[in-house]
């Protein structure tokens, strides 16, 4: 049973993802902040980690991700990034910056809403890399 | 510029009386107005004291002679033409003189006519001098303003000679660089970025004139750089900078506001949507309780993403003034009891109490019920919203000094010092696991702020976590 971490500041969306995760075979964790994430991780090594990016602080999703990377024990663990954020206004532009990208270790990001087959499509993608 | 005669003065310098009178007679008749000097001495005397349109000068006399008078007035006195009047009538005399200065040469001995027909030629100099003199005044001045006009330009100007060496600077620019100019300074000593310095090097190497952003320091600028053109040659680059830091700045604050508004709609959505999907693909179909909560949820996620609309909507609108105020003498104390009966179901619901405290009969304030719903509404939702269940929230009144205070206390879960910084700013929400299921805009506080200020008030925050938070309002009392 693959393993997924979702942190997400959004109480709903952590909610709705976990009950239609667990359904499709997943074991999930969640955690509704970079911080709780963090400490989620001591005891729970995921197989994959979905990510919101703009949680206490526009970019916190980014530092959780290099933080989580940064750990030798973490560092293959694909991270995915949901975000809000719209790309068009330049407002997370970084993230989607292919020099930008490699500093932030971020495997992909999708901009949500995520419609549940592409989410179910891309964790996949990743678990069999 | 052509002079009539009587304005025409002459000083005929000689030492010979009868040569001297010969010609003081022939010019008058003419009309010139003349003055004689038997020699040097005299002379120099007159002509300081007076102005003359020419001199015919006798160069050798005993004393100061013909040359020295020559040369004095060459130097001293530009509206005067001097021809040299001389028995020495050769070839190499003339040239002598005319490097001395002289306009022209008349050999003694001459005639009547000869003497006309050299004058008139020197007075035509003289008109032609006359004229030239203005010019250069007039281009002089034509300069000073040109100087006047840059110096006082809101725009920083700096040139450049073609060799890239700054060459002029206003004071504008002066101060956008922090520099003043010095002759010698290098280019890279003005902090341009290379992008302009590139611009520049094109402009010199014949490329076009280009518009370009770029910051300098702590501004942020708009830079035009030019050819600097004499005639058809190029001898330079003109570098034209426009501070548009506020511009720039409102742009920027403009487009993040435009940002955080697109994501503060899209997460609701988000959730909604996620729900909906959830629900439709059946796998739920067994588990009605749980699409039940899905549906409430997304209710709950709705409504509040309506709300952010409506208070976008408002927020719009005031700032194009477009809210129209009717101030009125309110007694604060029935607004806030009917305020507070408005939210007694909701209250209920979480099992909170709510109690108006009131130290006095009356705070009667003038401003506009809807600005004051506007405030304390926000501030009895946000104590609901965030309190624990069994709490308290507790609205008090006092008056002080000529103003009402009114203090908005929960028993909630309150927040740290960290947690308060930015508290009053658009979209800012305190995010914690705490506060992750409590739907609101993000505008509330914001705009409780905007609109306390504009009722000529002021709030503040005081807050301990897990116990509670405290809003103070204090308004002008009528």
């Amino acid at each position: 049973m693959p393993k997924v971490l979702i942190v997400d500041d959004d109480k709903d969306l952590l909610v709705g993802q976990k009950a239609f995760l667990e359904k499709r075979g997943y074991q999930v964790e969640t955690a509704s902040s970079a911080g709780e994430g963090l400490k989620r991780l001591e005891s729970f090594t995921p197989d994959l980690i979905l990510a919101d990016l703009m949680m206490e602080h526009y970019d916190t999703g980014f530092v959780f991700c290099k933080k989580v990377k940064d750990d030798p024990r973490m560092a293959a663990v694909p991270i995915i990034m949901q975000t809000s954020a719209p790309k068009e206004l330049g407002f997370t532009l970084e993230a989607y910056n292919e020099r930008a990208r490699k500093w932030m270790k971020v495997d992909e990001i999708l901009t949500k809403p995520v419609p549940l087959e592409d989410l179910v499509g891309k964790i996949e993608q990743h678990l069999a890399r | 510029m052509e002079e009539s005669v009587e304005s025409v003065r002459v000083i005929v310098i000689d030492d010979e009386e009868g040569m001297r009178e010969g010609m003081r007679r022939a010019l008058q008749r003419q009309g010139y107005g003349v003055d004689t000097a038997e020699d040097g001495e005299s002379a120099l005397r007159l002509l300081r004291e007076n102005s003359y349109s020419l001199a015919l000068v006798d160069l050798k006399m005993p004393g100061i002679d013909g040359f020295e008078v020559t040369r004095f007035i060459n130097e001293n006195l530009q509206g005067t033409v001097v021809v040299i009047v001389s028995a020495l009538a050769t070839v190499e005399a003339a040239v002598e003189v005319t490097r001395h200065g002289a306009f022209d040469f008349l050999a003694k001995p001459f005639t009547p006519k000869d003497l006309l027909h050299v004058v008139e030629r020197a007075l035509r100099q003289h008109s032609l001098l006359s004229d030239r003199q203005q010019y250069l005044t007039e281009l002089n001045s034509e300069r000073n303003l040109s100087r006047q006009l840059i110096n006082s330009m809101h725009e920083g100007v700096i040139v450049l000679n073609r060799n890239r060496l700054p060459v002029l600077m206003n004071p504008t620019a002066e101060a956008f660089v922090g520099k003043a100019y010095r002759e010698g300074m290098s280019v890279e000593e003005l902090g341009l970025r290379p992008e302009v310095l590139a611009a520049v090097q094109e402009v010199l190497d014949g490329g076009k004139a280009r518009t370009l952003r770029e910051p300098l320091g702590q501004r942020m600028m708009e830079l035009l750089s030019l050819p600097y053109l004499r005639g058809e040659e190029k001898v330079g680059a003109i570098l034209i900078l426009n501070d548009i830091t506020l511009q720039w700045q409102a742009d920027q604050e403009k487009s993040r506001f435009i940002a955080m508004v697109a994501h503060e709609l899209k997460s609701p959505l988000a959730a909604i949507l996620n729900y909906v999907n959830i629900i439709l693909t059946g796998m739920f179909d067994q588990e009605p309780a749980k699409i039940h909560e899905m549906l409430a949820r997304s209710k709950i996620r709705g409504e509040a993403l309506l709300d952010l609309i409506r208070d976008l909507l408002y927020l719009n609108q005031r700032e194009a003034g477009k809210i129209e105020k009717s101030p009125e003498r309110l007694e604060l104390k029935e607004v806030l009891a009917a305020q507070l009966d408005f939210f007694k179901v909701q209250a209920e619901r979480s099992r909170i109490r709510l109690q108006l405290e009131a130290a006095g009969d009356s705070f009667p304030v003038l401003a506009d019920r809807k600005d004051l719903d506007r405030i304390f509404m926000n501030l009895i939702s946000n104590g609901i919203k965030y309190n624990r269940e069994d709490g308290s929230l507790t609205v008090r009144l006092a008056s002080s000094n000529g103003s009402v205070r009114v203090q908005v206390s929960d028993t909630g879960i309150g927040m740290k010092a960290e947690e308060m910084e930015g508290l009053f700013q658009d979209f800012y929400r305190v995010k914690n696991p705490q506060t992750s299921g409590i739907p609101g805009t993000g505008l509330g506080l914001a705009t409780v702020k905007r609109v306390t200020a504009e009722c000529q008030g002021d709030i503040r925050v005081d807050s301990v976590p897990d116990r509670g938070t405290t809003f103070t309002v204090t308004l002008p009392r009528a």
